[in-house]
């Protein structure tokens, strides 16, 4: 189908735009629109005004300093994934978001349109999680920091209030000795993911001295699993494994058409048991 | 891109090179526009919603779904379609020649996309890269006839034919 008649604007400075949202509260925000647009053309969303921010200057930079991201909402995510010195700081940035669609797609998709689209396969959030990011807010009234942990509610629903739009996400440094890994499962290669676990562990003397876990799609928003009061001290063996899978037990995702909630639990298990793995074995090297 | 009063909106664009300039309604999907508003009948259009990259051209040298975008996004920017690939005199480009001596295609409907996500990755893989590489770069093009064998092995013919795309 296509889309319904709307009004256009392309602001080009940030307070244009915010200040035509806070015109039009009920304005869809056009970053990228590889979600957005689909939703038009069903005609599941009719906004009468779109706000497309491509040509807003300054949310398009990249800046990696002391290890810590600074990334603009309207990065594109095939950028954010291509950065050398992104990868060097955080490599689940580009481990992960190469899961994020296609290149095609994320040659437009954007940093921050995934980030407040929230999606609840979106690969983008789980980092997000997991790195302990924090993602700014800003509105004409002024400007907030949310932490990743606190952003994503629900499918399709985040902490920004009426009127508020995601302008940076910031991935702060991560500590000397630290691992990641990423493992998503999905009907076809690039597939939305049926379930997916992110994890971070930070190894010293040898034992995990903090670790994140992160899953998607085993319950209605991202999941954060309490994986560092399991296995802190410890040394991330089978056993220590085990136990977080265990902790695991109570998890109850929703049935839908993709896949039955008993299948995204044991999915959500096995990928657990992997990216747990992978970021033991990748922070002993980084610590090594 | 400048309103005109009837709620039209100045488009000015490059096409394989060629300025064009034409008034558009906000919502004309730029692949409508490639074909409806520019006649470049070249770039396909089949499920319009992002899922089959059979849309698929080069916007500044990128990859992207001409579906997903609206006309009036590409003001001021240059666009490649499929018609770019082939001599004015008709003669097909290299990679378009592999796609006919390989059987990259059957019904030929998603071969315009197929052909400029394929041209991106031989633009940057000139040595065509790995299987692997070939297969994530049209992973997100979908064909329903060839079982997709024969389009990479397509690929892989235009590039050690040294000629690039």
């Amino acid at each position: 189908m296509k889309p319904a008649p709307f009004a256009y604007h392309a602001p080009t400075a940030l307070d244009e735009a915010l200040a035509l949202l806070a015109a039009e509260p009920e304005a869809r925000l056009l970053a990228g629109g590889q979600s957005l647009v689909p939703r038009m053309r069903l005609r599941v969303e009719k906004p009468a005004v779109v706000i497309d921010l491509n040509r807003v200057e300054g949310l398009d930079g990249i800046a990696v300093d002391g290890g810590a991201v600074t990334v603009g909402a309207l990065v594109r995510q095939q950028a954010l994934v291509d950065d050398e010195a992104v990868f060097r700081a955080h490599p689940l940035i580009r481990l992960a978001g190469s899961h994020a669609g296609f290149h095609t797609t994320r040659h437009r998709g954007t940093v921050g349109g995934s980030i407040a689209f929230a999606a609840p396969w979106a690969e983008l959030s789980a980092t997000a999680i997991t790195l302990g990011a924090t993602i700014t807010a800003r509105s004409s009234a002024g400007e907030r920091a949310i932490a990743a942990g606190d952003f994503f509610l629900g499918p399709h629903q985040t902490a920004l209030a009426a009127g508020e739009m995601v302008t940076q996400v910031r991935f702060p440094a991560a500590d000397a000795g630290t691992g990641f890994g990423f493992h998503e499962a999905s009907p076809r290669w690039r597939d939305y993911a049926t379930a997916a676990a992110s994890a971070s562990i930070t190894v010293r003397d040898g034992a995990v001295a903090d670790a994140r876990l992160t899953l998607l799609r085993a319950a209605p928003a991202p999941l954060q699993v309490d994986a560092a009061s399991i296995l802190a001290g410890r040394a991330v063996d089978e056993a220590a494994i085990a136990d977080v899978v265990a902790a695991l037990d109570g998890i109850d995702p929703p049935d839908d058409v993709e896949a039955s909630g008993r299948h995204r639990a044991r999915l959500a298990r096995t990928l657990t048991e992997r990216a747990l793995a992978d970021a033991w074995a990748n922070a002993k090297e980084a610590a090594a | 891109m400048s309103a005109t009063e009837n709620g039209l909106v100045t488009v000015r664009v490059t096409v394989n090179g060629r300025a064009y300039e034409r008034a558009v309604e906000p919502r004309k999907a730029l692949s409508d526009f490639i074909r409806e508003d520019l006649g470049l009948t070249g770039t396909h259009v089949a499920c319009e919603h992002g899922f089959c990259g059979v849309c698929n051209i080069l916007l500044d040298g990128q990859t992207v779904r001409s579906c997903l975008m609206f006309a009036v996004q590409v003001d001021g920017h240059a666009i490649e379609t499929v018609e770019s690939l082939a001599s004015p005199d008709g003669t097909l480009s290299p990679l378009q020649q592999a796609f006919n001596d390989h059987a990259g295609l059957q019904c030929g409907y998603c071969t315009p996309g197929m052909l400029m996500t394929a041209k991106e990755h031989l633009d940057r893989h000139p040595d065509g890269g790995t299987d692997e590489e070939i297969r994530e770069a049209i992973a997100g093009v979908l064909c329903r006839c060839t079982g997709y064998q024969q389009i990479i092995e397509s690929i892989r013919a235009a590039a050690t034919t040294g000629k690039g795309a």
